[in-house]
Formats: C-alpha cells, sequence, structure tokens
C-alpha cells in the first residue's frame, strides 16, 4: 500500500510506455465481461509482477484483490450511477445499460432506472422525515421574464438604464445580463416567495432555456446558492424534445409539486401541475402568446406584490403542504400522494357550482373533451349540457343565446368563461359581478 | 500517481520568432502546449522540468514554418485501479460525492460511502456518520481508493471507493471552523 502513496517515481520513458500500454490493454479487454479473460488478465498482470518487479507494477497488482472486498466485479449488476461510462459500484466500463443521463448533476453522470427508483425511495423516506415536499419551478413567464436585449421596444429603452447591478443582486429585480444579451426582470414577491417555499419544499428549477441561460438565471434567483444547489435542469437534459418530464428528477413522483405556466409540456404529470398565469412584463415576451395592448413594462406597471400570482400560489401550496402531513401522511405514511391533496383542494374551489355552458365552444362538438368542462370538473364543479332548476352558473360569451337569457329570467349567474379560468389561476372563487358577459368584450 | 518521465514532441514554430531568443520561445511555447493537457498514454502533464534535446529544424514547404522534434523531461500524473489518493470533495448529493484531485474527477457513489453515513439535505448537503463525528460535505478532504479509471483526451474520470479500512475523511472544514 504504501508504494503506491509515494509520490514521484522516475522511470524512464520507455518502460513507462510499456507498463501504460499493459495497463491499457487490461482496461479494454475487460470490457467483455467473461471470466475467461478475466483468468487470462490476472496471470497476465502476475507476470507482468515477476517480471519487472518495479513499483509501479504491484499498484496494478492489486486490481483483483478490490474484487475480494465488497464488490465481485463478475456479479456486478451495475446498478448504481454511471460516471464517465463506468459503473460506479465496481469501476467497470458498461455499454448499452439503459441510463437516464443527468448532466445538470455532472456532465457525464448516468442512473440506470432501477438505481434512480432505489435512490427515489431512499429519498423519499428523508424527504417526508423532514416534513418536505419537492417544488419543481419554471423559468420564464412563472419567476421571471425575460427579453433580448434586441427585441426591446422603444417604449422600453428607459429600463435598460435602470437595470439592477450585478454586484448586488439579492436587492434588483431588473438585471441585463450582457454575456447573453437578455433583459431580465424577476416576478415580484419571487425572492419571499422562493424563501417560503424553501423551508417547505426541496426546490429544483426546470426550464425549457439553454443550461447557459439557466444557470444564469438560477444565479439572478438565488445568487447565494441556497436553495437550487445543483438542482437547474434545463433542455440539454430533457429526455424528450419539448417535453419537461420528471425521469430526471431525483424525486418520487407522488411527492412532487410543479409550477408551470405552459401545460402542454407536461403532458405525463398533469396530477402534479399548478398552471401558472404568465407574467409578460416585455412586450417582447407577450406578442408570440397574442397580446396586442401595451406591455406592463411600456406602461410602467407590475404585477402587484401582495396578491399576485405567486403570492396566490404561494398561500396554496402553504395549504398543501399543510394537508398532505396533517391528514395524508399522517393517516398513511407509505403511500401518501401529494396528487391526491392537490386534487381535493383545486375541487373545492367551485364547490357547489352547477354549470351550463352556452356557445363557448362550437355545435357538435363533444362537451366533455373541451378544455374548460374538464377544467370546471377539477375545480369541482359540476357540468351540465340541459338547464334545469339546480343550474347557478350559465357560462356563455354571448348573452342572446336561449340558456344566457334563461339565466338572466331566473336570476341566476350568467359568466363569461374567463371565470373559470380565473378561478383555476387565483384558486378562489372570483365575484361572479366582474365576468358577467356584457363587460367583457374582446 | 507521479512519474517523471521523458517525452518527444514535433514543435512547429512561426519564422518570425527565428533569432536569437529561438530555444527561448520554443520552450515557452511548449510549456503552453503541453502543460496540463492529458494524453490518455500517459496521463495529465503537470510540468516540464527541462528540456533535453531540441533536434534539427525542418522547413515546411509553402508555410515557412519550421519543426523541430524536442525531447522534454516533465512530470505526469496518472491514477491507477487501486491507488489511494487524497481529494477535495466538489459537489455532495444523493447518490454520492464528487472529489477532485488535481485534474481527476472522482465520482465516490453512496454504495460506496460506509453504511454508518447517511445523505442530509440542506444548504450544506453532506454525509453525516449518526453521532455527527464525521462529516463529509463540500471542500472536506477525503482519502479514498480508485476502483476504476478511465483517461480521455482531456479529462480523467474516476470512480472511488471510502468504504475501507483506513479511508474517508482526512480533514473536515466545517468541524475545524
Amino acid at each position: 500500500m504504501s508504494s503506491t502513496t509515494d509520490s514521484v517515481h522516475s522511470v524512464s520513458s520507455d518502460e513507462f510506455a510499456t507498463l501504460i500500454e499493459k495497463e491499457l490493454e487490461w482496461n479494454s479487454s475487460e470490457d467483455e465481461d467473461d471470466i475467461e479473460s478475466d483468468r487470462i488478465k490476472r496471470r497476465k498482470v502476475e507476470e507482468l509482477d515477476n517480471a519487472e518487479e518495479s513499483q509501479e507494477a504491484t499498484s496494478i497488482a492489486m486490481v483483483p484483490q478490490t474484487s475480494d472486498g465488497a464488490v465481485n466485479l463478475e456479479t456486478c449488476l451495475h446498478q448504481a450511477p454511471i460516471f464517465g461510462g463506468m459503473c460506479s459500484l465496481c469501476g467497470q466500463f458498461v455499454k448499452d445499460h439503459p441510463a437516464v443521463s443527468l448532466g445538470y448533476i455532472h456532465k457525464h453522470l448516468k442512473v440506470g432506472t432501477e438505481e434512480m427508483n432505489r435512490i427515489r425511495g431512499s429519498d423519499l423516506k428523508s424527504l417526508l422525515r423532514g416534513r418536505k415536499l419537492i417544488l419543481v419551478l419554471d423559468l420564464d413567464h412563472t419567476l421571471l421574464n425575460s427579453t433580448r436585449i434586441d427585441d426591446v421596444s422603444a417604449e422600453e429603452e428607459y429600463l435598460i438604464k435602470q437595470a439592477d447591478s450585478l454586484q448586488d443582486i439579492p436587492n434588483g429585480s431588473l438585471f441585463k445580463v450582457d454575456m447573453i444579451r437578455m433583459l431580465t426582470k424577476l416576478r415580484p414577491f419571487v425572492r419571499t416567495f422562493l424563501k417560503e417555499a424553501s423551508s417547505l419544499f426541496e426546490l429544483f428549477i426546470y426550464t425549457m432555456g439553454e443550461r447557459f441561460y439557466a444557470t444564469w438565471m438560477a444565479k439572478l434567483l438565488d445568487p447565494e446558492e441556497t436553495y437550487f444547489n445543483e438542482k437547474v435542469i434545463s433542455k440539454d437534459d430533457c429526455t424528450q424534445e419539448h417535453r419537461k418530464s420528471l425521469d430526471v428528477v431525483l424525486g418520487a413522483d407522488n411527492a412532487v409539486l410543479i409550477l408551470d405556466d405552459t401545460e402542454a409540456v407536461w403532458s405525463r404529470h398533469r396530477e402534479n401541475l399548478i398552471l401558472m398565469d404568465r407574467y409578460h412584463f416585455f412586450a417582447s415576451s407577450g406578442r408570440p402568446f397574442g397580446h396586442s395592448g401595451k406591455s406592463l413594462s411600456e406602461l410602467k406597471r407590475d404585477e402587484n406584490e401582495k396578491d399576485g400570482a405567486l403570492a396566490t400560489v404561494l398561500e396554496v401550496l402553504k395549504r398543501i403542504h399543510e394537508m398532505f402531513f396533517t391528514q395524508e401522511y399522517a393517516s398513511n405514511p407509505t403511500n401518501a400522494d401529494v396528487r391526491k391533496v392537490l386534487k381535493k383542494i383545486r375541487a373545492e374551489v367551485l364547490k357547489d357550482c352547477r354549470l351550463v355552458f352556452s356557445r363557448v365552444w362550437k355545435l357538435g362538438e363533444r362537451p366533455h373533451n373541451q378544455r374548460l368542462w374538464e377544467m370546471a370538473q377539477q375545480l369541482g364543479a359540476t357540468c351540465d349540457t340541459e338547464l334545469d332548476e339546480s343550474v347557478t352558473h350559465v357560462v356563455s360569451t354571448d348573452t342572446g343565446t336561449d340558456k344566457a337569457r334563461w339565466a338572466v329570467q331566473h336570476k341566476n349567474f350568467l359568466v363569461h368563461p374567463r371565470w373559470i379560468e380565473a378561478a383555476n389561476y387565483l384558486w378562489r372563487r372570483q365575484p361572479e359581478e366582474q365576468f358577467s358577459v356584457n363587460q367583457i368584450k374582446k | 500517481m507521479f512519474f517523471h518521465i521523458v517525452l518527444e514532441r514535433n514543435m512547429q514554430l512561426h519564422p518570425r520568432h527565428f533569432g536569437p531568443h529561438l530555444r527561448d520561445k520554443l520552450v515557452a511555447k511548449l510549456m503552453k502546449d503541453v502543460e496540463g493537457t492529458c494524453s490518455g498514454r500517459h496521463g495529465f502533464v503537470v510540468a516540464i522540468t527541462g528540456v533535453d534535446n531540441i533536434g534539427k529544424g525542418l522547413i515546411r514547404d509553402g508555410t515557412g514554418f519550421v519543426t523541430f522534434p524536442v525531447k522534454y523531461q516533465c512530470v505526469v500524473f496518472r491514477p491507477f485501479k487501486g491507488e489511494i489518493l487524497e481529494a477535495v470533495v466538489t459537489m455532495v448529493n444523493k447518490m454520492g460525492f464528487f472529489a477532485e484531485a488535481g485534474p481527476v474527477q472522482i465520482f465516490v457513489s453512496n454504495h460506496l460511502i460506509p453504511d454508518d453515513m447517511e445523505f442530509q439535505a440542506g444548504d450544506v448537503p453532506n454525509y453525516t456518520t449518526s453521532d455527527g463525528s464525521v462529516k463529509i460535505q463540500k471542500e472536506s478532504e477525503v482519502r479514498l481508493k480508485i476502483i476504476g479509471t478511465r483517461v480521455d483526451a482531456t479529462e480523467i474520470f474516476c470512480i472511488g471507493t471510502i468504504k475501507d479500512d483506513f479511508l474517508g475523511v482526512i480533514n473536515d472544514p466545517g468541524a475545524s471552523s
């Protein structure tokens, strides 16, 4: 053993080269995982040892000894993370072992499915013991809004001068990041949000942006690296194009909540998703989504800090966390599922509402497939196609339909479809008067 | 392990360097080109310690560049299986920890961390024994054993273990501060 820790050996390069060659040969032939070659290898190593009797050779001869320890080289199933193409249990090279790349932790780290499940399982236990859940956060339109500096409109030019210094990130909210030529505005309340959420959740960032962008944004949101330490997942890590999936997140699905403004990317994890109202600060950001009016930046306004989207959702998250640990986890610790809690809380929003839709979608389309219908049902409302006494709300875009007139006659609520969307984002039944059909003309 | 070896390299030099300082230029360029690089064969070149011999230059047709065969001594570092290394922890997570010994990146999976050490999440993720006496976190110094190596053109990767006698933390910044 002592020979290996000696620091500098003087060897001629020829001698060294032959030694290295043998060692490399040893490595490459190791790929064929059979006992026969292994035996030959050992013999070769022993020969080498005898022939040269140099100190270096002893270090190679030690290798088979490692197999006498905890790990058996021949029977290793490689159920451990794979680093640089090597199994981290036995150190052998592994090929064709199905594994997900976790590039956001280390460029050369991969983890197989069984190992992933094992890590998730053991992690879940310690997570729940610490009364924490996992929260996956989207960046753009959820926590912040960015625009390319080239896309800044004339009316927004003033912002570039106002940008906060990158030397003092914790106190700023508008940053000009020259390295990526971006102007970024953090959503109001985001710092408080992260601080409070981090005490209840383990936080991840999951964005469709490039890694370089994502790390910059993480730096702006978390300059001290207390929340997102090595948990920033970007486009480069996605296993499927244009899809986000929890398969690269080191967390069990039943303990994960997702905050995102785009539902479509999470098609496999809708039950974990809390949909966010999009934050459009810059003019260039709203345009692709069909916003034609002036942007917040042009109006020199911003989302309200106290009852903005992040403050609202933080309250919801707190309720979910509370309910999860006081009811769900307390009654059934082994199968506790945060998705059930989310569903339950969501279903309280429009409880006791009985909706009938009128002229919201085209005649002849199946109402059950409609997004609004589905959304209303998830929010706890009962949806119907025919009018009767128990109906409380008629959802319509037009006051002229039969159903709309019925609602007015019977003094029931006649609301615009946006009423449902608002309730979905704000997690509260909204005052119907603000969503009457006449007022909202779009 | 470190080795002091003699290597050879063909250096191309621009004609503008021809003059009384040609040799110095050549050595400076050699250091810039070679130090800090890796070769799968020899490992990481730590430092050039001397130039043994500079051969006769050969003028290239067309470009005017001159190729000199240079023999030089250098210290190289190459990890071997079974070797014991001391390394600094760079990152700790649920799966294990990453450590660095100079240019070498080492991963120690939690399978190969002693069973009595458990992962603790938080601001400073770490592995700690149940009595709290031993802690592995970022910046900790550990002694580990290499069980697998891969030397690429520019990087060296290793798999390590600390699940053996006399391995583990040798200096803990968290405890001393």
